[in-house]
């Protein structure tokens, strides 16, 4: 059977009712997910973690890639209709999604928003069923040096890019490694930093630490400013219309191909950078649209152009996490890290040999994420009455049930309250790294990360000890160059923007006398 | 004084030298060239370098007198009380699962901290906090224990 007759094959497989009614449901989450705002993804991913336990792999993953995909596009509804971004993946949708519903065009911004998803996504996915194979057999021929190598250089790169300081993401990175260094060595299983506690000794699992980490830290910002929220914006945005001509919408986004290609792109090239993600793409792709567009004085008025740019790199970057996860086992994000999480839950370890592996796992990916756009833009078009009343459910009541599902999903990894107990120190880790304005994504990335680079390290030192083969060895020694290199250019970018901002505040000052 | 940036680089140079420390009473290598203590302490004095690069920082810019103040926050200040509050409801509520079990504690949890978060202002919404608390620990202990056969705690106290 060729690539497309397996594609085709696991599409039928996904939509039989087994795997479609847990698609539909983490369609139906993820959208109502991205759409709250406060609630991102990762968090929407993290509740629906547990629910996945009792499936089947691909029925799990389902789950999540319909999480992945609703959430995408969920959050421009809350961006377009009353200009706060459902998640950091949609800030960039409000530049004009916002101002189009104040000029009386709430349908058209958001049908905008949700179409640009929806092709974006299916461009997106036509990569990822293009690319992953090369991808897979690319990394085949990698030894343990490139791996050690392709770590660090992914770690180092998120690092470098997260945040406003260099110092903090490298210092995030270094912490999630130093999580993994507690527990047993790979090797002889010699118990390290356990300090005579029991529970240590079997080392920190990746799951409750993520959930941990991101629970709280997404949260408690939440419950920092409950109170003050003002919900007469959400009120007043219940009343609006979301009706439209959705073949005029289709034309507003298919006269302008450049825009649309373009920014697919970045959204794909972003997603396959490790760890970067939509909050990431949206704005880096709106900032493209508007260096190419012959009217950018136009943009932040309510123009197609701007929503179109960020949603369609928005979604097409879950295509491209998606394929660094297949290929590489790298997580692009925390989504597909809690998706990498779940898989070794199943015994399946994502990587190189996945796809040949697992190929009814992998070709189920493909499909499931295919049957999720088109469930996406039906799931939006149902609910377009109710979303609004759905955003507007308090916080004080969504908070202890987001919590209770995050024992649940901690708890139900071994069935002990020793993971629950990891939970709550890593809930204290994470907030105490959000008030320090520490970047989370590098830790997280470091976690994951943190036992393959150990073991790839003694892996290849016992292949052979001389350590020059880390650099000598053509790929291996290119991705160290490419890490201190990609750690260089942060250094300086951060440096040239520290100059630029005290130039400004001198100026400033200056104009005050 | 040191602001947020030097105090958490002081935490994590103290955590990366107690353990770096700990790493020499790790056995030698002996089946593969580098033993269990060679990975640790590199990431350790990665660690360690990287928080004194971020106190040196935080000296640098308190020193620098010309550094523009910190504009001021927009919007309210944040309640830390409630944050406080929800840590100690969170953490009594880990606490408690054993004993009190799944159901019991899942409703005492979820009731209180959403009377602590916003307080019910008429009987009506009492009754809400009230359903949305029975709701949450009914429908999670039915669809992961019944459902998805997943094992919740059962209470040594209660028994439930």
């Amino acid at each position: 059977m060729n690539h497309y007759e397996l594609l085709l094959t696991h599409m039928g497989t996904v939509l039989h009712l087994q795997y479609l009614v847990p698609l539909l449901v983490g369609t139906i989450a993820g959208v109502i997910g991205g759409a709250l705002p406060g609630v991102t993804i990762t968090m929407t991913v993290i509740v629906v973690l547990p629910f996945t336990f009792g499936l089947d792999p691909l029925q799990g993953l389902a789950a999540m890639i319909g999480v992945y995909v609703g959430g995408s596009a969920g959050g421009s509804i809350t961006a377009s209709l009353i200009g706060i971004p459902g998640t950091p993946s949609a800030v960039a949708t409000t530049f004009d999604g916002f101002p189009m519903t104040k000029k009386g065009e709430a349908g058209r911004s958001v049908w905008v928003g949700v179409w640009s998803a929806f092709i974006g996504g299916a461009l997106g996915g036509l990569c990822l069923i293009e690319l992953t194979g090369p991808f897979a057999s690319l990394a085949l021929a990698f030894g343990p040096w490139e791996f050690f190598s392709l770590f660090v250089f992914a770690l180092s790169m998120v690092a470098g890019l997260v945040g406003r300081s260099v110092t903090k993401g490298l210092l995030s990175g270094a912490i999630g490694l130093a999580v993994t260094i507690i527990g047993p060595d790979p090797i002889l299983g010699v118990q390290r930093f356990t300090m005579g506690i029991h529970p240590l000794e079997g080392g920190f699992d990746f799951l409750p630490v993520l959930i941990g980490i991101f629970a709280f830290a997404q949260l408690m910002p939440d419950v920092e400013q409950l109170n003050a929220y003002d919900p007469t914006k959400a009120v007043a945005a219940t009343k609006l219309s979301l009706k439209v001509s959705h073949l005029s919408v289709f034309w507003d986004i298919l006269c302008r191909p450049f825009i649309l290609l373009w920014c697919t792109f970045i959204g794909i090239v972003i997603g396959v950078l490790p760890a970067i993600g939509g909050s990431a793409a949206n704005i880096m792709a709106y900032d493209q649209a508007k260096k190419f567009s012959k009217r950018p004085e136009k943009f932040g008025t309510g123009i197609p152009e701007g929503i179109m740019a960020s949603e369609s790199s928005n979604s097409a970057n879950v295509a491209g996490s998606l394929m660094m996860i297949m290929a590489f086992g790298i997580p692009g994000d925390a989504v597909t890290a809690v998706m990498m999480g779940a898989l070794t839950i199943h015994g399946i370890q994502p990587g190189p040999l996945f796809i040949s592996q697992h190929p009814k796992i992998a070709y189920g990916i493909y499909a499931a994420y295919l049957v999720a756009l088109p469930l996406m833009v039906a799931v939006i078009w149902a609910g377009s009455r109710a979303w609004m009343r759905i955003i507007m459910m308090p916080k004080s009541m969504l908070i202890p049930i987001v919590l209770v599902l995050c024992v649940i999903g901690a708890y139900a990894l071994s069935n002990s309250m020793k993971d629950v107990y990891v939970l709550a120190l890593f809930c204290v880790i994470g907030y105490a790294m959000v008030k320090a304005r520490i970047p989370l994504a590098p830790l997280i990335l470091g976690v994951v990360l943190g036992d393959q680079i150990e073991a790839n390290l003694i892996q290849a030192v016992s292949t052979d000890a001389n350590p020059w083969l880390f650099i000598t060895r053509p790929i291996s020694g290119a991705m160290l160059a490419a890490s201190v290199l990609s750690i260089g250019l942060a250094v300086w970018q951060h440096r040239r923007e520290t100059k630029r901002r005290a130039a400004a505040a001198a100026e400033e000052e200056d104009t005050d006398f | 004084m040191l602001s947020r940036d030097g105090i958490s680089g002081l935490v994590c140079l103290a955590t990366s030298a107690v353990l770096l420390t700990q790493t020499f009473g790790l056995p030698p290598a002996t089946v593969v060239p580098i033993g269990p203590a060679f990975y640790p302490r590199v990431v350790l004095s990665i660690l360690g370098l990287l928080s004194v690069i971020l106190i040196v920082l935080d000296f640098r810019a308190m020193r620098t007198a010309s550094a523009p103040a910190a504009a001021p926050t927009a919007g309210p200040p944040p309640n830390y009380r409630l944050v406080l509050a929800t840590f100690i409801e969170f953490g009594l509520y880990i606490l408690l699962l054993p004993p009190l079990g799944f159901r019991i504690a899942t409703f005492l949890f979820v009731l209180s901290l959403q009377v602590t978060l916003e307080w019910p202002r008429s009987t009506k919404h009492w009754l809400l906090a009230i359903a949305v608390a029975a709701a949450t620990s009914l429908i999670c202990y039915l669809v992961f224990q019944d459902y998805l056969s997943l094992l919740l705690p059962r209470g040594t106290w209660s028994n439930m």
